[in-house]
């Protein structure tokens, strides 16, 4: 009986090539498009899970808030990591990371600029799983100047990994040990590095000072000992540890810290939400968002409810075709059972079929979505293992929701009435068809909203006037390898012709050098309501004009004034949070080295117009800038023709002082850089709604086709009549435009809601208009039509005799 | 063999109450020959689903076999149609899908016959019908009044007690139309009793009986022999 069902299903789906492929086609693609989504998602969501006591690790994060200011941080106290191995029998053990940004590394007589180098506290293998390949895990990062290197650096450095012994010359300093080579760190790390130096080769990590944070602290617990209760403990301890320190150099208690509304505390996050739930200062790498797990997964679940809600119109709308077939069947005594198993058999059938070509186009597809992506998902045994079942279940679920609705309404015909010839019956459940059609395009046009909405909101983000000038400025990354000769460089490069400026300090918009201090409205006061805590840069004469940034009161640095070691120029935010509307001539105290006693006076000179330095989803923080050297970067603003020519004429006066590497990119580039991940997310978004409307058309396509074919007769009848084409094509197609028109009533309150919720999680950010809505629908109507009137044209140009003799 | 007393169907459509049969009474003997005439709109058709179990009657009696079956739900209905009763429509109702081999084997699929006791019997009929060389056809590929045989091979490959023919020559030329006639007229020699709605006065003549119908009610019947 089985083999009947699919004979007559296999016989069936090929006499009916059109709707077949129509059906296979759309199903495959909309499979296709979810399995990427789902390896994007579960590659998300696999972070971290690469260690096998991925449970029982946690961060310490540090909440601070000071005056007006509070700040989140990935990092902690140097002292953290033991002390809360000692105090606290739960804690198995812990471990501290410091991201060492960058070091040179000798190769033969290049020295190679690396990006991927931190120091790790010993105990780095006992809680992450990074399996050594040579040397002693245990031993590795003990001493001083030991190095762990990754199968990949050590393959690239001494083209072997047999390498423990080894030694590497690191920033020209030779004597760095090679006493272990790891297995690379997995791509779903939310750390990424190929160097780790043993932690006792960086003295500052021996610090026992509470007041400060700057090292990355993972906590290993025991099993089955509870975070929370050691969160609870966290305020205690914090005040036990940090009060002489704020007492000595703050002069205050805890209590009168916190009775101004300021705190200091701790908390955990666990390892494997740090990669989609932490974005905060400090974090070790670029992590993503949760956020667009979820629209993902919801994009995926519409493409490919769209692509079922195809199957399920094209198979009842083909029903007058098989209103007859059902009849006969049920004359000859097949049961309604029969019909139902029949019909889910032939829907099974095609999503099989959808379901492996749809493997193999994901898998070939896979190369071109990493790229999209930015990811480096592969299909390894591994893979399988849950995609296998997982295709079953989808061809499963897919096949009964596709086919169930055909198999019901179909196997519902009464033969009496279908066998009378009355098969015009067939385009019966039509209200259910234009339901379907009307969810498709709610859909559809919800995506297409919700593209425009993304594509401005990146426009915006991309030609937002950023308060600095980002284009044409040239950035000289290792510009502290020039070390005393950094100022004769700059001196020298604003010599060149095709040079207008250049500037030193590695303060840079689109850099990642931060840093933060206090600052009092008056002297000898740690009152907070006093205090503001901005970011604090250090800048020379020529960086505001450089950078092209709009000074709105008081004046730029000057090499003239003597007192302007002392002199401040300030944000306009900074004004705002210190409540002054004419901040220039004010002053502003400091403590010097962290000592209340000591107490330096500045001078408000200058207040300069706020401009973006972290992403466009924070508002603007506070920024003081002191006149002070710092020679983290050189910024050269270029205006000239011939780039490259330039470009090597600063590179031989930067050979010509230092023998370092020379490393530089530009501006806008950096600026890029710091969104990518949001135009890769909005690209992605483009790609896939852009399937999910081919996906709605096909099967628009498709039932257009069957409305022509269901009335031929009907079409032959009016055109010898004398009907005119267009009136025929106005016939056919008004309907679905009807539909389109609900779609778009239902969808586009649906998108500006959540859009607009969307848009809320950027401080700075478009309107939706009404325009755009507009321009959504009006483009829904168009593909629409077209999609409509292919079929109502060549229906309407049918021979009239051809489609009356068709009886 | 079969017996309707007083059976009425009711057609409701809107506002129009169409009266397909009116307490219409008659009787048909096992092995008898019956055809049913009238004009178009009759009930005839009515009438013959009714009898095949295809259509449940409003109100009346219908005795099949001893057995009241007026009351009986589709599910019985079902079972009892695909033991008893075979079906020729004028319109042939083969699927298209399915070679014309696959078509005759169908009715034994639903009553469950292992496979290879249906290939015996499906060869045996078509053998019967003359048409086991295009066995492995499909409909489209055959002339009408082939199509037709196949129709009737379908319909007797499982022994039926009872054949209803609607108009079973009314798609056929009169060659075809004779030859399709002399294959009922076999079947009914063989002991099947066949109840046949006809317009064709020369195809009535085969039956031992013509029951003339209109507006639901019989007018009269003649006896043939
Ligand atoms: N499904 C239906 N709905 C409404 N009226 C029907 C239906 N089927 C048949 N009729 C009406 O019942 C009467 C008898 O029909 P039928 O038995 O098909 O006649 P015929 O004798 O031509 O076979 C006709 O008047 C017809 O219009
Ligand atoms: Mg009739």
């Amino acid at each position: 009986m089985f083999k009947n069902y699919l004979k007559t299903a296999f016989r069936s789906l090929k006499r009916n090539k059109g709707f077949t492929a129509i059906n296979i086609l759309g199903l495959a693609l909309g499979l296709t498009a979810c399995l990427l989504i789902v390896l994007y998602v579960v590659n998300e969501l696999s972070f971290d899970r690469y260690n096998t006591k991925a449970d029982r690790i946690y961060r310490v994060n540090e909440d601070l808030k000071l005056g007006n200011n509070s700040v989140q941080y990935a990092v902690c106290m140097p002292p953290l990591a033991q002390t809360l191995k000692t105090d606290f029998p739960e804690v198995e053990n812990a471990v501290r990371l410091k991201n060492a940004y960058s070091i040179h590394v000798k190769k033969g007589s290049e020295n190679i600029l690396e990006y991927r180098v931190a120091f790790a506290d010993p105990s780095l293998f006992d809680v992450f799983t990074l399996p050594m390949i040579n040397g002693n895990a245990s031993t590795a990062l003990k001493e001083p100047n030991s190095i762990v290197i990754t199968e990949t650096t050590a393959l690239k450095y001494f083209n072997s990994t047999n390498v423990v012994g080894k030694s590497l010359v690191i920033n020209d300093q030779g004597g760095f040990k090679v006493t272990g080579v790891i297995k690379d760190v997995p791509k779903t790390s939310h750390f990424n590095f190929d160097f780790f130096i043993s932690m006792s080769s960086f003295p500052d990590s021996k610090s026992d000072k509470w007041l400060r944070s700057d090292y990355n602290t993972y906590v290993l617990f025991r099993k089955g000992a509870d975070p929370k209760k050691l969160e609870a403990q966290f305020p205690a301890f914090l005040r036990k540890y940090s009060a002489g320190e704020m007492q000595s150099d703050m002069k205050m208690s805890i209590d009168d810290f916190e009775k101004g509304g300021s705190y200091f505390r701790m908390n955990l996050i666990p390892l494997t939400d740090i990669h989609l739930h932490s974005n905060i200062s400090g974090e070790l790498g670029a992590n993503s968002s949760a956020q667009y797990i979820y629209i993902f997964s919801a994009i995926a679940l519409f493409i490919l409810l769209i692509a079922c809600v195809n199957f399920m119109n094209l198979s009842t709308a083909r029903s007058a075709n098989r209103a007859r077939e059902v009849g006969v069947r049920k004359v000859l005594g097949s049961s309604r059972g029969n019909l139902v198993i029949q019909f889910l058999a032939e829907s099974n059938m095609i999503t099989l079929v959808s379901t492996i070509i749809a493997l193999f186009a994901t898998y070939a597809l896979l190369p071109a979505f990493n790229q999209l992506a930015g990811k480096e998902i592969s299909i390894g045994l591994g893979t399988f293992a849950w995609l296998l079942p997982a295709s079953l279940l989808i061809i499963l679920i897919v096949g009964f929701m596709a086919g169930s609705y055909p198999a019901l309404f179909l196997s519902g015909f009464q033969p009496v009435n279908v066998l009378k010839g009355k098969l015009s019956a067939g385009f019966k459940g039509g209200n259910l068809r234009n339901f379907l059609v009307v969810f498709q395009f709610s859909i559809s046009i919800f995506l297409i909203i919700g593209t425009l909405v993304i594509y401005n909101q990146l426009n915006y983000i991309q030609s937002k006037n950023l308060g600095y000038n980002r284009n044409q400025v040239l950035v000289i990354k290792n510009a502290y390898e020039l070390n005393t000769h950094s100022q004769t460089f700059k001196q020298e490069v604003k010599q060149l012709p095709g040079v207008s400026d250049a500037t030193l300090s590695g303060y840079l918009p689109t850099g990642q050098a931060r840093n933060t201090s206090i600052f009092y409205k008056e002297a000898g006061t740690t009152d907070q309501k006093n205090a503001i805590f901005p970011q604090t840069w250090s800048i020379d004469e020529d960086y505001i004009k450089t950078l092209g940034m709009k000074m709105i009161a008081g004046r730029e640095f000057s090499t003239s004034m003597a007192t302007d070691s002392s002199a401040l120029i300030i944000n306009e935010t900074a004004a705002r949070f210190l409540g002054m509307s004419n901040p220039v001539g004010k002053l502003l105290y400091q403590s010097v080295d962290g000592n209340h006693e000591h107490v330096k006076a500045y001078q408000i000179v200058g207040v300069v117009k706020d401009f973006h330095f972290n992403s466009l989803h924070e508002n603007i923080a506070p920024v003081i800038m002191r006149f002070n050297y710092d020679n983290g970067n050189v910024s050269v603003r270029v205006n000239s023709s011939n780039l490259p020519a330039l470009v090597n004429q600063i590179k031989s006066k930067w050979s010509s002082l230092t023998s370092a590497h020379f490393e530089y990119s530009f501006m806008d580039q950096d600026f890029e850089a710091t969104y990518r991940s949001e135009q890769r997310i909005g690209q992605i978004f483009i790609v896939f709604t852009s399937l999910a409307i081919l996906i709605a058309c096909l099967g628009l396509f498709g039932l257009a086709a069957y409305a022509a074919e269901q009335r031929t007769k009907e079409i032959g009848i009016r055109k010898v009549l004398g009907a005119s084409v267009s009136v025929i094509v106005g016939l056919l197609t008004k309907d679905f435009l009807k539909l389109i028109l609900v779609a778009i009533v239902i969808s586009t309150p649906l998108a500006w809601y959540f859009m607009h919720k969307w848009l809320q999680d950027f401080a700075y950010r478009v309107n939706i208009h009404w325009y755009t809505v507009a321009i959504a629908a009006v483009t829904a109507m168009l593909i629409a039509f077209i999609t409509i009137s292919f079929q109502s044209i060549k229906a309407a140009l049918t021979n009239p005799v051809k489609s009356l003799k068709n009886e | 063999m079969i017996k309707i007393t007083d059976l009425e169907k009711f057609y409701r459509t809107e506002e129009v109450e169409t009266i397909a049969l009116n307490k219409l009474s008659m009787e048909v003997r096992k092995g008898e020959f019956v055809a049913i005439m009238g004009p178009s709109g009759c009930g005839k058709s009515t009438l013959l689903n009714i009898l095949g179990m295809l259509d449940d009657p409003d109100a009346g009696s219908y005795i099949f076999n001893d057995t009241e079956v007026a009351h009986f739900n589709e599910r019985k209905r079902a079972d009892l149609r695909k033991h008893n009763i075979g079906f020729v429509f004028q319109s042939f109702n083969l699927i298209d899908e399915l070679t014309v081999f696959e078509n005759v084997e169908l009715p034994l699929i639903y009553t469950g016959v292992a496979a290879s006791e249906r290939v015996k019997r499906v060869e045996a009929v078509l053998d019967k019908m003359q048409i086991m060389h295009r066995r492995n056809h499909y409909p489209q590929q055959l002339s009408g009044g082939q199509q037709q045989r196949v129709a009737i091979a379908r319909a007797v490959v499982n022994n039926p007690k009872l054949i209803l023919a609607d108009e079973p020559t009314g798609n056929l030329d009169s060659s075809n139309g004779n030859e399709v006639m002399e294959l009922l007229t076999d079947l009914n020699e063989q002991g099947t009793t066949i109840i046949m709605v006809t317009h064709s006065e020369h195809d009535a003549r085969y039956s031992h009986r013509i029951i003339r119908l209109l507006d639901g009610h019989t007018v009269m019947e003649n006896i043939m022999i």
